[in-house]
């Protein structure tokens, strides 16, 4: 059994120092890795990212973190990431990393991916450039995902996760204005991790949603928005599937 | 001419305002009902809390509101969810 803790839209600068780290301090006792689903600061600076990553610099387990729309906000999301992975933390975007647990082979593929909306009341790649450009991106943000989780599976990985910022499902927005779910998360990365297959995905961003739910293709989604499980993370136990 | 006032748009600019402001607030969700505001959301600190409802009272002077503003815990999970 593979124990995987997860949270995001921690949103950390220096004014919330240390909040975080007596929680994450007993992570070495309840679990075996961390995932931080994006929105780690709240604009993205330098100097944001350097509480987020000492937050998290020596903990027992190993961390894995997308990025979310925070931390954009400054332009400069390559500088967050080089300041979280200074600290150790395995910063994903269309990419993914494996862990031995106990003899099992755990893979997280992940993406921050973007918004565009869910089947049946999307948007679509059509009209002016800016329409385009958008659901273009989602469309390489969910593309890098599934590339990501279908070289997990070539690697032999017992579990995989699919950990986004952006919501792959309508499920675990619920509470959310409807109106805005197309800002919320996209199909394009449900249809991704359907196709490519994963254990469980985790995701932020809708701090008005709900923890649970689940994809088409019957892949379980948690959406780890602290405000949504109310506590410094969640924990998930997971048993790799037998043949 | 008698200016009119038009709750929909006190809320749009309250919202762009959480935004741009330090605080960057996204999370706080606000609606017009009837001649009231409401906002409701959960904040990571009670400082946070204290900012938003700076800038609601501020933005909407003169409008009646309520808010149902709550902070999240910070401690660690009592137990785990067993998914398999």
């Amino acid at each position: 059994m593979i124990r995987v803790a997860a949270v995001g839209d921690i949103h950390l600068g220096p004014g919330s120092a240390g909040v975080l780290r007596p929680a994450f301090d007993t992570l070495g006792d309840c679990a075996d890795l961390l995932l931080l689903a994006g929105d780690l600061t709240r604009h993205g600076t330098r100097e944001e990212a350097r509480v987020v990553a000492e937050e998290v610099a020596g903990l027992p387990v190993p961390v894995v973190a997308v990025l979310g729309n925070h931390d954009y906000q400054s332009d400069q999301p390559d500088l967050v990431a080089r300041e979280l992975a200074a600290e150790g933390v395995h910063v994903l975007e269309g990419d993914g990393v494996t862990f031995d647990v106990r003899g099992v082979t755990v893979g997280i593929a992940g993406t921050k991916g973007f918004g565009g909306g869910f089947a049946g009341r999307s948007a679509t790649e059509f009209g002016e450039p800016e329409m385009k450009a958008f659901i273009r991106y989602s469309r390489a943000c969910a593309d890098g995902l599934g590339r990501s989780l279908r070289e997990l599976r070539t690697r032999g990985c017992g579990l995989r996760v699919a950990l986004t910022h952006f919501s792959p499902v309508p499920d675990t927005l619920a509470g959310e204005p409807p109106e805005i779910y197309p800002f919320l998360g996209s199909y394009l990365l449900a249809e991704a991790i359907d196709e490519a297959g994963a254990d469980l995905a985790v995701h932020g961003h809708a701090h008005l949603g709900t923890e649970h739910g689940m994809t088409g293709g019957g892949v379980r989604v948690r959406n780890v928005a602290m405000p949504v499980i109310d506590r410094a993370f969640a924990v998930y136990h997971l048993s790799p599937p037998t043949d | 001419m008698m200016s009119v006032e038009n709750l929909d748009y006190r809320v749009e600019h309250l919202r762009d305002r959480l935004a741009r402001e330090d605080i960057a607030e996204l999370g706080v969700r606000v609606e017009a009902r009837g001649a009231w505001v409401m906002v409701w959301g959960t904040l990571a600190d009670a400082g946070s809390r204290a900012a938003v409802l700076r800038i609601v009272a501020d933005e909407l002077e003169g409008v009646p509101w309520h808010e149902d503003l709550t902070v999240h815990r910070v401690g660690p999970p009592g137990a785990a969810e067993v998914l398999s």
